[in-house]
């Protein structure tokens, strides 16, 4: 690929069924609302460089299907994702109670140090809200999260979502938190070469994983 | 004579004195108008009478007058008389003098007695004389008065009627010059008035009015040619003639934007009636180019302004290519499709400007009278044939313009619908200019192709880092969709129906214009028909399929919708008929019936697989996904078609390539075996083509491996590698049986699906290149299917211990045995319990991953051959075998067959047949058995040598001889 990058980070985003994670995505990457959206089926996948903090980074974007019967494919992609949008539906208390079961998913299948970003979605329907700022912001704090509400239809925070956790990982690294050289971590060297070194690491590493 | 006038006056009044004198009656009016020489000797008469008064001495006294007397010429009497007298010397005699004075008395007396009586004597005859005189006096003053009264009334009489006539007559001839020349007057008036009146027509734009009255003017000036004024009157005329024809110029161009019947007829009539018929067609051609360049320069600087707002640099004097470079990628498509929009109007005029004359054409050859005027046919002939060869021209600018402005930006990164749009409107004008001139537009098609491979080259790169990206991150699971998953569901595929559903639009609606009765080459999709007011460019692609895809759409959307609705319930509750309807509708819009392609070969194992639902992992999904993309790009793209085909082939491959690498080689060599050559030569094919070695590249520096080089790169991918999630090394797991199940059938569903789309691909690309299609289907979709057997044999190959089983045969079991055994060896009973094993994990499998039942015969097929071999390789292992031991043998693997097809429906069970001649060949005569060795080269040397060994009628010799035949074509091969 043409592009340049010093970080690429794996990225997923999960959440009940119609909460609007693709549209998210879509309004991430394309910068406009997705009209004609369907279910989705398995996994789909976006990705866009963005620049955190000087850095350029790219971020590769796992969306979800949110449907129980895709579960069993969607689960396999939590390994090793670096970040995580949990989006529910702000107009849809049924959305925002499942979040308990999506982060014990996020927590268990992915990295540990997976950062997650709590979504609420859907913010122009206002109206419709079922899911208070407080309440959400308060599961939030509980949980350590990152929180914050969208409008997939709008755009509004849309970008700062991805952006802040995008930003949050970078911390994690400059901390040493985070070691990017560690298996499944989700981040990758951008830089051509290093990533090609990363790639060989892995590939003599795995056949020893028993993960 | 003054004395003598005394003398005769005094003479005078003496007689007035003498009353009683007869002359009493004279008048005194006529002694006045006696002359006074008659009067003197009247008096002198009256003198001498008076006193003596005898006739005959008077006569002698007047005969003694002397003579001098009666000359009446100058005499004066007194005078004569004195120088009679003597002179004065001498002495005068009284007496003579008295003497004289008597005899002159006597004279005088004598002379007026005379006079006297001739006057007595003629008195009356004077009287009457006189009134006659007095007469005539009278009636000649009469005669006098009628004279001048005639005259006065003649003079009158000829002022009154002759001058007053002739005059009026002079007046009236007057008149009429004038009336005349008042005529000439207002009509130079009007005429110089009419120039008003001419501007004002050519603001109502009435140019052939206009035309017209200019020319009656110049007409009547010319008949005015005599005056003055007129010369000025005329070349005005001329100048605004001239003007008016500059404006008809502008008219004319402004048909080249919008034409309006009425108004280029209008025009038309004009130039017709300035007798500039071809000059106008040319001049038109001139406008309509330099509309097409104005057009585009106009739409393309407006955005370059609109965007480029902030620099401040002057735009308008750049030249158009230029200015197309500064066009923004964000404004591009909108740029470019009111561009096309623009050149479009440009065309349309052109076209109805054809059409219109055409139309005249025909209505004057229907009335007949255009075949009496040559030149006008001429004129027709020309104009004609003027406006068909400006068609090639008009479209070679505008395919010029669009060309420039296209190939100015780089579309690489565009998003690929955007990108799609771009080549929509491209293609749809590349139609246009087909119906428009037969133009087969190479500079369009070249733009859109070298756009495109850009373009794609990019795109494809991306998309196949990308699979490598999903192919690394995939777990090979099962992605449930629904068990009537179509890729015709997916929206990307949802082209080829609104595809079909448009040529068939296209095809239906041939055009009803009479226009194009005329043979062409041109195809007619009715461009110039159906968009009258609007433009085939409004709302890209939408306005046409905008139905047709709400259409899809809603069956997407409620395919979906079951799907969702569905979800953790079986699939039974859809109604059936609702499936037949999707499935009729289906194959109703299809150009492919899918029912009759995909059931061919694989019938049994099919019609199981349908019911349970294609396998397909998200990954394939998003293969199948780009497919119909690059399908897309295809159908709009025609020029790269076959460039678009072979990254969709390099997709499958790379597809297949990873199965194979992932499930497939695990065994490593050993495996290869397994493959067929058709399939191993692909892979092959693969490896060589499409993947680049990273081993390849020795790292020089440690740590810092050489980065493979562009030209590595260009064509070719990383190997990918297996995600971590997967474990192939669980025995229980049947080593990642479900894995590689959904694997090698997402791949073989793939295959099935690229089958289905082999006559859409097939019609997509050029004739020429066919046989790279058919080749690619034949060596690797076809051949996808066989993945199965490297990848299943893996684990039939490690699920069962063979290698005991031989060992157990080997060593537990005698087979030199004296005694018939009634019960079987007990290897059997492990060999069993493996397969019970293996039963039992293949059941667990199914239950997370539906198998299809091919594959669960592939399995068993070869669990079955492996122990069947291990079984001959342990028989032919028995160095010494007897009658007894050949029948335990046949025993145990009756126990062995027997037990077996409780397990598996798998019939016949493979290599049965293999095992069983085996044994049965140590009952055969010398000579047969020599025959069987030739024939069963199935088997290796040391089974056969083995079993020749065994035989025990042999004598040794002969044995020998056939060990070594058999080394011997062993050897040979």
């Amino acid at each position: 690929m043409s592009e340049t990058y010093n970080f690429l980070f794996k990225f997923l985003v999960i959440g009940s069924a119609g909460t609007g994670k693709s549209c998210i995505l879509h309004q991430f990457i394309e910068n406009k609302f997705k009209e004609d959206s369907n279910h989705t089926i398995g996994v789909e996948f976006g990705s866009k460089v963005v620049n955190v903090g000087g850095k350029s980074v790219k971020l590769q974007i796992w969306d979800t299907a949110g449907q129980e019967r895709f579960r069993s494919v969607t689960r396999s992609y939590y390994r090793g994702a670096a970040g995580a949008l949990l989006v529910y539906d702000i107009t849809s208390r049924e959305t925002y109670n499942a979040l308990t079961n999506w982060l014990t998913d996020a927590r268990t299948l992915a990295s540990p140090n997976i950062v997650i970003v709590l979504v609420g979605n859907k913010k122009d329907l206002e109206q419709e809200r079922e899911v208070t700022f407080l309440e959400a912001s308060r599961f939030a704090q509980e949980n350590e999260l990152l929180f914050l509400e969208t409008s997939a239809l709008t755009g509004e925070n849309v970008e700062e979502t991805f952006l802040k956790c995008a930003r949050s990982i970078l911390t994690k690294i400059e901390s040493g938190e985070l070691d990017p050289e560690r298996m499944g971590s989700g981040i990758q060297y951008g830089d051509a070469s290093l990533r090609r070194l990363n790639r060989q690491n892995t590939s003599t590493k795995r056949p020893d994983c028993q993960c | 004579m003054a004395q003598l006038k005394q003398k005769f006056k005094s003479l005078q009044n003496l007689i007035q004195k003498q009353p009683d004198s007869q002359k009493a009656t004279k008048s005194p009016e006529l002694e006045v108008n006696v002359t006074s020489a008659e009067l003197t000797a009247e008096a002198v008469v009256v003198k001498e009478k008076a006193p003596v008064y005898d006739p005959q001495v008077d006569q002698e006294i007047l005969d003694s007058i002397e003579k001098d007397y009666f000359d009446s010429q100058q005499f004066d009497a007194s005078l004569f008389e004195l120088e009679k007298l003597p002179e004065v010397g001498e002495s005068l005699e009284l007496g003579q003098i008295d003497s004289d004075r008597q005899r002159l008395r006597g004279q005088l007396q004598a002379v007026s007695k005379k006079v006297s009586d001739l006057v007595l004597q003629n008195h009356s005859a004077f009287v009457d004389e006189l009134h006659r005189v007095i007469d005539l006096q009278e009636s000649l003053q009469t005669a006098t008065v009628v004279c001048k009264n005639g005259r006065r009334q003649l003079s009158s009489a000829k002022e009154r009627f002759t001058t007053a006539s002739l005059g009026l007559l002079a007046n009236y001839k007057k008149r009429q010059k004038l009336v005349g020349l008042l005529n000439s007057m207002s009509t130079i008036k009007t005429l110089q008035r009419t120039d008003i009146r001419l501007r004002e027509m050519l603001e109502e734009e009435d140019y052939p009015g206009a035309i017209q009255l200019c020319l009656e003017c110049q007409k009547a000036a010319s008949t005015f040619r005599h005056y003055k004024c007129i010369s000025e009157l005329s070349s005005k005329l001329q100048d605004t003639l001239e003007m008016i024809e500059e404006q008809l110029d502008v008219a004319l161009s402004k048909t080249c934007g919008n034409f309006d019947m009425k108004y280029y007829d209008k025009v038309q009539t004009a130039y017709r009636l300035l007798g500039k018929t071809q000059t106008a067609m040319d001049q038109l051609h001139m406008h309509f180019t330099s509309a097409v360049h104005n057009t585009a320069f106009t739409i393309v600087l407006g955005y370059v302004e609109l965007t480029a707002a902030t620099s401040g640099s002057n735009f308008q004097k750049r030249q158009y290519n230029d200015l197309c470079k500064n066009v923004t990628p964000e404004t591009f498509t909108s740029c470019l499709i009111d561009l096309c929009k623009a050149l479009w109007e440009v065309m349309k005029s052109y076209h109805q400007t054809m059409e219109w004359h055409e139309q005249k054409d025909k209505s004057l050859e229907e009335s007949g009278s255009g075949s009496t005027n040559v030149d006008a046919h001429f004129t027709r002939r020309y104009v004609k044939q003027k406006l068909e060869h400006g068609l090639s021209r008009i479209w070679g600018d505008v395919q010029q313009k669009v060309k420039t402005y296209i190939l100015s930006t780089d579309l690489s990164y565009f998003k690929f619908d955007e990108f799609i749009d771009v080549l929509d409107i491209i293609n749809r004008l590349i139609m246009i200019g087909e119906e428009f001139c037969g133009s087969k537009s190479e500079g369009l098609q070249d733009s859109i192709r070298k756009q495109s491979v850009n373009y794609f080259r990019n795109y494809h790169r991306a998309r196949m880092d990308e699979l490598k990206m999903f192919l690394e991150n995939e777990a090979w699971q099962l992605c449930p969709v629904k068990a009537n998953f179509s890729i015709m569901q997916l929206q990307e595929f949802k082209f080829l129906r609104s595809h079909a559903q448009q040529q068939r639009n296209i095809i239906a609606t041939p055009t009803q214009s009479p226009e194009h009765t005329v043979p062409t080459n041109r195809p007619n999709y009715g461009f110039f028909t159906k968009f009258d007011n609007s433009s085939p460019f409004d709302l890209p692609a939408q306005e046409d399929e905008d139905e047709e895809k709400e259409d899809v759409m809603a069956t997407n959307g409620y395919m979906e919708d079951r799907q969702l609705s569905v979800d953790s319930e079986s699939d039974e509750d859809i109604p059936e008929e609702l499936k037949q309807d999707f499935v009729d509708e289906q194959t109703g819009e299809l150009p492919v019936k899918r029912p009759t392609k995909l059931p061919k070969s694989h019938s049994g194992s099919l019609k199981r697989q349908t019911k349970l639902g294609p396998v397909l992992t998200n990954t394939t999904l998003n293969v199948i996904r780009l497919i119909g993309k690059y399908a897309q790009m295809m159908s709009v793209l025609k020029p790269i078609a076959f460039d678009v085909i072979i990254c969709m082939s390099q997709i499958f491959d790379y597809y297949l390539y990873t199965i194979y690498s992932f499930f497939g080689i695990d065994l490593g060599d050993v495996n290869e075996l397994s493959l067929s050559n058709k399939l191993r030569t692909t892979l092959k094919r693969i490896k060589d083509n499409l993947i680049y070695e990273e081993q390849q590249v020795t790292p020089t520096t440690p740590g810092v491996p050489t980065v493979p080089t562009a030209e590595e790169k260009k064509d070719k991918f990383g190997q990918p590698y297996l995600s971590g999630m997967v474990d192939l090394s669980v025995r229980e797991s049947l080593y990642g049986l479900a894995a590689r199940v959904v694997a090698a059938e997402s791949l073989v569903f793939l295959a099935e699906q690229f089958e289905y789309l082999q006559p859409t691909l097939d019609n997509m690309i050029p004739q020429a290149k066919k046989a790279f299609l058919q080749q690619f289907y034949s060596q690797t979709v076809t051949t996808a299917v066989e993945i199965r057997k490297p990848v299943y044999r893996t684990v039939a190959a490690k699920s069962i211990d063979y290698e005991n089983l031989f060992n157990l045969m080997a060593t537990t079991v005698k087979w030199d045995i004296k005694d018939i055994m009634s019960q079987h060896s007990s290897y059997v009973d492990r060999l069993l319990q493996e397969f019970h094993a293996f039963n039992s994990r293949l059941q667990e499998v199914s239950r997370r991953v539906p198998i299809p039942k091919v594959v669960e015969h592939i399995l068993w097929e070869y669990c079955i051959r492996l122990s069947n071999r291990t079984f001959v390789e342990g028989y032919a292992s028995a160095k010494k075998c007897t009658n007894e031991g050949r029948a335990l043998m046949q025993l145990d693997f009756q126990q062995f067959l027997m037990k077996l097809e409780k397990l598996t429906d798998l019939r016949p069970i493979p290599d049965r047949e293999y095992v069983e001649a085996y044994i049965k060949a140590y009952y055969l005569p010398e000579a047969q058995l020599e025959l069987w060795v030739k024939d069963h080269r199935e088997y290796s040397v040391k089974q056969l040598v083995s079993i020749v060994n065994c035989v025990d009628h042999k004598n040794k010799k002969a044995r020998q001889r056939l060990i070594n035949s058999i080394e011997e074509t062993w050897n040979r091969r």
